[in-house]
């Protein structure tokens, strides 16, 4: 049982949500009809949850939601606007003033009470101290064939390793052919949900393929995504965990995929909105995120940069990765303090050294990846080194990348 | 806009707390798009559904309760809020409603002894394009449709309106009631 504050306007709903919360979700049901006795009743007595209606005469939920994050007292209480403003720019405004999540009126019952419940968990996830806050990592680079796709690969699933402290499968195992049925997306997504109401969801990682088409993250992987990132915009305004869960595709480590489409139709379909969204959502439901970003300056990378903890540039040791990486830095000097370089090795030539490089960036190199000759078979057998081979140079490598993160 | 000082209720109007979805009933809350504004607010349709309302030749304006004003090119971003509004119909380009239902007109609820088709359209208006479905009665005749008629504005279902200038302000209704008058361009897909 928690204490939700609801502030609307609307008195007629304010008792209906009394029905709802109190005598339906057993909740005890703060109710107020003004938005400014509602920010005092926030800041006198913090409630573990406010709803809150967004058009109020004097003060909007939005200016509501703002003061109520500068005060310290109720700086992390889950907020959700509840509004009859309920397109996609108006989610995406409330989440900018802070709110955790956004719902349109009118809203059914159970819809609500669910939202609640989901608002209210992560209250007490974030609280438990033995659950870190999930992390953002971003891969790219402006020219292709540096290798970002295999380093987002084998990244992921170092993550996926890590959290799930497992011990490394040896590679042609005849336990392949049981994989089989574990591979089923039915027996993965089971899996998957089994585990996400226990210990374990803390160690689930989504890789993002934000590939304009034919994304080759699928490829690696070798799983055949029945649903992609193209399914976003038709969800409207409900990127729920539940609704992006649907489109992600399982790997059989236990690695959730949201992959691109092989149609090269979609492109344009994305938005900054939708992809800022989108890993919103994810965020919630996964301790690691980590996106393979398209070779584009556009809005779409810069959602997904805006977004990550951690942006790792990709680049190859020749001329001319390095003049696209001196290009990408200059754009991205907003968020340089989120950017690691990472020199990848693609060919067993040494190529520029490592320290020109870094001097005609004018930045270190985080990580230097040695050239790897077992990735020329990893990708067309389908098994990428970080699963299958984790003690090669290149999965290595990335563990120790993933490792400074922490 | 009418300003005014009248405290904000819904005074005489009962949401009905049989209602499961909280809506308050009698009442329509839609997104109204003019050249520079998009406006959030009620309006009543117990008398008259609101397509009967701003297909009215008889009244030029339209009464909105609780109207939130927002600019066009920050259409997240509540500028003004007001108990009363009225909002001049001609000025109107484009009405957005989540439920189909709350944009049908009382002839269009009555159904039709004809026939109907869906024909998509890609329809521009100042700021916006947007894309949907016409119900036709009948044989479609595109000029007949936009030239003739006294109905100002056209339902169009499972619309999708998106700003030119900004692809990310996207707005979504089960029903998108256009003017006529504003409209731009407007393409039709044929039937195959």
């Amino acid at each position: 049982m928690a204490k939700i504050l609801v502030i609307d306007d609307n008195t007629d709903l304010l008792r209906m949500m009394r029905l709802i919360l109190q005598d339906r979700g057993g909740h005890e049901v703060v109710l107020s009809a003004d938005g400014a006795d509602g920010l005092s009743r926030a800041l006198t007595s913090p409630p573990d949850l406010a709803i809150i209606d967004v058009m109020m005469p004097g003060i909007t939920g939005y200016d509501i939601v703002r003061r109520l994050r500068e005060q310290p007292q109720t700086a992390d209480i889950p907020i959700l606007i509840l509004t009859a403003r309920g397109q996609m720019i108006d989610r995406q405004t409330a989440l900018q003033a802070g709110a955790n999540d956004h719902m349109a009126k009118p809203a059914a019952p159970q819809e609500l009470l669910d939202k609640v419940d989901e608002l209210l968990a992560l209250v007490i996830k974030e609280a438990d101290p033995s659950v870190s806050k999930a992390k953002v990592v971003s891969l790219l680079s402006l020219r292709g064939g540096v290798g970002v796709t295999t380093l987002a690969v084998n990244l992921a699933l170092n993550g996926v390793r890590a959290l799930q402290a497992e011990p490394p499968r040896s590679n042609g195992q005849s336990g392949e052919e049981a994989d089989l049925d574990k591979d089923s997306p039915q027996a993965l997504r089971q899996q998957f949900e089994q585990s996400s109401g226990q210990s374990q969801a803390k160690r689930d990682v989504c890789l993002v393929d934000l590939s304009p088409s034919s994304g080759q993250a699928a490829l690696h992987l070798r799983v055949k995504a029945q649903r992609t990132w193209a399914a976003l915009p038709g969800l409207g305004s409900d990127l729920s965990p539940d609704a992006l869960i649907d489109l992600l595709t399982p790997h059989s480590s236990g690695l959730q995929l949201l992959a691109a489409p092989f149609e090269p139709i979609y492109a344009n379909t994305l938005s900054a909105i939708l992809v800022d969204g989108a890993l919103s959502g994810l965020k919630s439901c996964f301790n690691l995120v980590v996106i393979d970003v398209p070779p584009l300056v556009d809005v779409v990378a810069a959602a997904a940069l805006d977004s990550s903890d951690h942006i790792i540039l990709v680049l190859t040791p020749e001329v001319g990765a390095i003049q696209s990486t001196v290009a990408v830095l200059q754009v991205m000097d907003e968020v340089k303090d989120k950017v690691m370089l990472v020199l990848n090795h693609v060919s067993p030539q040494p190529g520029v050294p490592g320290a020109a490089i870094a001097k005609a960036l004018r930045r270190p190199i985080t990580l230097s990846i040695p050239y790897d000759p077992a990735q020329a078979a990893a990708l067309p057998y389908g098994k990428p080194l970080a699963w299958f081979q984790p003690s090669s140079p290149l999965a290595a490598a990335l563990g120790h990348l993933l490792k400074t993160m922490e | 806009m009418d300003k005014s000082s009248h405290r904000r209720t819904g005074t005489g109007k009962s949401s009905g707390l049989s209602d499961p979805s909280v809506k308050r009933r009698g009442w329509v809350t839609a997104d109204f798009f003019t050249h520079s504004y998009r406006v959030s607010g009620a309006v009543d349709v117990r008398r008259l559904p609101l397509a009967d309302q701003l297909n009215d030749r008889t009244t030029s304006y339209l009464l909105l309760e609780d109207a939130y004003v927002s600019p066009i090119d920050r259409p997240g971003d509540i500028t003004a809020s007001y108990a009363i509004a009225a909002l001049r119909k001609e000025n109107v380009t484009m009405v957005v409603l989540v439920e189909k239902e709350d944009g049908m007109s009382k002839k269009e609820s009555y159904g039709s002894y004809f026939g109907t088709s869906l024909r998509s359209v890609f329809i521009t208006v100042p700021q916006f394009e947007m894309r949907g479905f016409l119900r036709v009665v009948g044989k479609f005749d595109l000029h007949a449709l936009l030239a003739t008629g006294t109905d100002r504005f056209m339902p169009l279902l499972e619309g999708t309106t998106f700003a030119s200038f900004n692809t990310d302000f996207q707005f979504n209704g089960g029903m998108i009631l256009v003017n006529k008058d504003a409209v731009g361009t407007m393409c039709v897909e044929e039937v195959e």
